[in-house]
């Protein structure tokens, strides 16, 4: 036990040095340049907080995706290619509701509140069946199939998905605001909760009259406020409930659930509806909160929410939760300091050092690593 | 009775395929029909005299004819008119149906009767009728005035990236996402290397080997990092590099690298300490456009030869040899290689790491050893490909490549050369060839027939938008996974050892150890 603490870990410092030369040295090419993000900061320390705040926020919808992503995993150890996708139907799912319910044109304060619980309930319920069909269909008959099986069908379902998004994108009898210029396009959520809070006559952002140059919006505080709702209630319903005991018992042993008289089935098409559900409020939370909906949105959510959920441990639901936080403010940071283009490889980049040197996560190991 | 079913299903796709091209399509059609009713049902048959096999195939081969003929006829009289355009000349119409008629009855009879033969003398023959089919295939297509042959190529292109791929994914059993990526980066290597935006002018017969280094070279340095992982983080990580990759090239517009230590390291820690420096800053480079973003590299050199001289975009049948002759050169090398000790240990890999481990194979230099095979070839296809289209765009790389490249080799069946091929040649067929045409037809229906009995406006600009197949792409591609998956998992042309695996029920384990079960198998 003692040798082996002592001995120094020579091949891991070697690597770790070259990374970090090889960083420096071809870091300012994809705008990691360290001198002038060190600059930045120090010009204007209070932008630090204002990136902190939109991570934090955006990281609040991230960790809601990655709990999708990290119960799947932990009950069939699949990683639901399709989870992200889902969340962009969400996104879909709740403008067309906005705007058949005729809120996008309304300035009336209740009717928009109405429209956004029409929009948020029905966004849940199709996210959910959406994704519990999406394992009927797809994954349910490849259970015990070899591994490659089930990751290959959910790529297919993926793909499936988006294509249904860039249809729905191009559907301007459902949503008049998508145009005539074909789903390929980024496309304009309205700002509902901005054009709510000034028809009540309040000032949108928090900390106007306190004369501090930063925005805190009460956006901002509502997509934590619902965030941290949705994590404590899906926490306690898998600490305290029945079937959430059922869930942790499949987690850890599918056969002797089964054998105990768990209805696996059910325990995993329940765990496919509430990933799904959450994902579709998470859909709801990020058109408002971003403002915009694309049919390839759900690509980049999803490989931030798969992050977040390794950095955290997947499997863990906790983990989920801490990772997402941590993925929101790496993101922002490098919106903010590097650059929007290099965000993506950058939480790659993180992904594969944390699979490399800490595969079990920050919050350690809820599934065994087996070769 | 079973044979006459595949007839006329065959005869009826034939037919119906007509309907998207007319003219003369009739006869190639029919022709490739042939082929493939005839070795499609000739595995089914006992083998017999090859006058009594002859005998027994040709209801089979009737029936798929005259529905071919029928159909592609009832095209040129109505089918024509429905979408607003005149039949083709009457001597079209004879003469390819007369070919297409007996092109089929020919081939179908031909290839079942080969079947008579011994196995070692049919598959010989057979491979000489398939050569001499693929040396046809440009010239007849050329006298037709079909064109297919350009969308062929692309076909080819992605049959080379499936037989890499087929390395990773079908012999070492690693779920390799971003397959596109060294795909990506034989097409760079090759566009900096020969473009006049650079002022580096390199033979194309060099750069393709250069292009094929620098894909493996890649491939060994995105492997070595990853390759420990486990199946499902390596597929998610492999995305990832999938993903970079592209963003890279489209963002490599302004470079400037500056060597850490003496630019910024020491001046830093020297002028803490309080001290001047006079050392001198190492740039590497200065503001430099590599890939010129978005606008992409054009024009790119093409390959020369005595005799032929330079390749040109207008005439693709140089094009056409060139990537056959590729492609036999692939299959050689990748054959070599599946029965070398490294293939068998990819395999091993494959079918248990632990066990292959404990064996003393080494699990990641065998892993790093397939993807850096693997991505050789990509790099071999990325250079023709770029000199092909004279100009490469960084959007072309993108996931969907990656994603169609693993479609290649799960439709046609995972770790076999032959189904990969033929996986290929359908999927891209179909991308190419089958959805544009598919569009056309649909249009010129709709605007001439549809469209007119729909009153209602808004109605009317719905069913326009939406009938356009090309917007399904990936509908299709994530269909063929998802169904491939859940019914036939081990491909059209399986693979005996992945069947097997796949179905441990089904096949008996004794049948798949023996070589000679593994052949007949293959075909």
């Amino acid at each position: 036990m003692e040798t082996t603490r002592k001995k120094f870990n020579w091949r891991r410092f070697a690597i770790a040095s070259l990374v970090l030369y090889i960083v420096f040295l071809i870091g300012p090419v994809v705008g990691l340049d360290i001198p002038v993000v060190y600059a930045a900061i120090k010009a204007n320390p209070l932008q630090l907080v204002q990136f902190l705040i939109i991570g934090i926020s955006n990281g609040a919808i991230i960790a809601i995706i990655a709990l999708g992503y990290t119960m799947v995993y932990g009950i069939i150890e699949l990683i639901n290619f399709a989870h992200g996708d889902v969340y962009m139907i969400g996104v879909f799912t709740s403008l067309t509701v906005l705007s058949l319910t005729g809120t996008l044109e309304s300035k009336d304060p209740v009717k928009i509140v109405f429209g956004l619980i029409l929009a948020l309930i029905v966004s849940v319920v199709f996210c959910a069946v959406l994704n519990a069909t999406i394992e009927r269909l797809a994954y349910r008959r490849l259970r015990n199939a070899p591994r490659l099986a089930p990751l290959i069908s959910a790529i297919g379902m993926s793909f499936i998905i988006e294509n249904i998004g860039l249809m729905w994108a191009a559907q301007a009898w459902l949503v008049p605001s998508f145009g005539t210029t074909g789903g390929a396009s980024q496309k304009v959520f309205p700002d509902m909760l901005g054009i709510l809070f000034t028809s009540l006559g309040w000032d949108v952002n928090l900390l106007a009259s306190s004369g501090i140059a930063l925005r805190l919006t009460i956006k901002d505080v509502i997509v934590i406020v619902l965030a941290v709702a949705l994590m404590t209630g899906l926490y306690l319903f898998v600490q305290r409930t029945r079937l959430g005991k059922a869930m942790r018992a499949t987690a850890q042993n599918r056969d002797a659930a089964k054998m105990l008289g768990i209805d696996i089935d059910w325990v995993i098409t329940a765990t496919f509806l509430i990933g799904g559900g959450l994902a579709g409020a998470a859909g709801l939370m990020a058109g408002l909160y971003n403002n915009t909906a694309w049919w390839f949105m759900g690509f980049r959510a999803g490989l931030q929410s798969f992050t977040a959920a390794v950095l955290g441990g997947i499997g863990n639901i906790t983990g989920g939760m801490l990772g997402g936080f941590l993925i929101g403010l790496l993101a922002s940071f490098s919106d903010g300091y590097l650059n929007a283009r290099w965000t993506n490889a950058l939480v790659f980049a993180t992904l594969v050092l944390i699979l490399l040197f800490r595969p079990t996560g920050l919050l350690g190991e809820q599934t065994g690593q087996k070769a | 009775m079973k044979n006459i079913r595949s007839g006329i299903t065959f005869g009826i796709i034939g037919g119906m395929l007509t309907f998207l091209f007319g003219g003369w399509s009739v006869a190639i059609i029919g022709s490739l029909m042939g082929v493939g009713l005839g070795m499609g049902i000739s595995g089914k048959l006992e083998r017999k005299e090859p006058l009594k096999i002859i005998l027994a195939v040709l209801p089979t081969a009737l029936v798929a004819a005259v529905i071919l003929v029928l159909l592609s006829l009832y095209q040129n009289n109505f089918v024509q008119h429905a979408i607003g355009k005149r039949p083709a000349a009457d001597k079209i119409v004879l003469y390819g149906n007369l070919i297409g008629f007996f092109g089929t009855i020919l081939f179908t009879t031909l290839l079942a009767a080969l079947h008579g033969l011994p196995e070692k003398q049919e598959q010989k023959w057979r491979m000489v009728l398939l050569t001499l089919l693929v040396i046809a295939f440009p010239f007849v297509d050329k006298l037709t005035a079909l064109r297919w042959t350009a969308q062929i190529i692309f076909a080819l292109i992605f049959v080379i990236l499936g037989l890499g791929l087929n390395i990773v994914v079908g012999y070492a059993g690693l779920l390799d996402l971003g397959y596109a990526a060294f795909f990506a980066i034989g097409a760079y290597t090759t566009g900096i290397l020969s473009s006049p935006q650079h002022g580096i002018f390199m033979n194309f017969w060099l750069v393709i080997w250069i292009a094929a280094a620098m894909a493996a070279i890649w491939g060994f340095m995105l492997g070595a990092p990853t390759l420990p992982l486990r199946g499902d983080y390596l597929a998610i990580v492999t995305l990832g590099f999938g993903e970079i990759v592209p963003v890279l090239f489209k963002n490599l517009i302004d470079v400037t690298i500056k060597e850490p230590f003496t630019c910024w390291i020491l001046p830093g820690l020297l002028k803490l300490f309080g001290a001047q420096t006079t050392m001198a800053c190492i740039t590497l480079m200065e503001h430099e456009d590599l890939t010129a973003g978005e606008k992409g590299i054009s024009p790119i050199g093409r390959p020369y030869l005595p005799f032929i001289g330079e390749f040109k975009s207008s005439d693709p049948i140089p094009w056409y040899f060139l990537i056959i002759a590729i492609i036999i050169l692939s299959v050689f090398i990748i054959r070599r290689l599946r029965d070398s000790r490294l293939g068998r240990s990819w395999m091993a890999i494959r079918e248990d790491e632990l066990a292959a481990a404990q064996m003393g194979i080494d699990p990641v230099k065998t892993k790093l050893a397939a993807f850096a095979m693997g991505a050789t070839f990509s790099g071999f296809a990325g250079a023709f490909y770029a000199a092909y289209i004279a100009g490469i765009f960084p959007s072309v790389f993108d996931f969907s490549a990656s994603i169609i490249i693993l479609c290649v080799v799960i439709l046609g069946g995972i770790g076999n050369i032959n189904g990969v091929i033929v996986g290929g040649l359908v999927i891209m067929t179909a991308d190419r060839l089958f959805l544009p045409a598919l569009k056309d037809f649909l249009a010129s229906l709709l605007t001439h027939t549809v469209l007119p009995s729909i009153s209602d406006p808004v109605v009317q600009l719905a069913v326009k938008d939406n009938a356009n197949p090309i917007l399904y792409r990936f509908l299709l591609f994530g269909l063929t996974l998802v169904i491939m998956m859940a019914v036939r998992p081990e491909g059209l042309i399986p693979n005996a050892q992945v069947r097997a695996e796949l179905h441990p029920d089904e096949t008996p384990a004794i049948e798949v150890e023996t070589p000679t079960s593994k052949k007949a198998k293959k075909g």
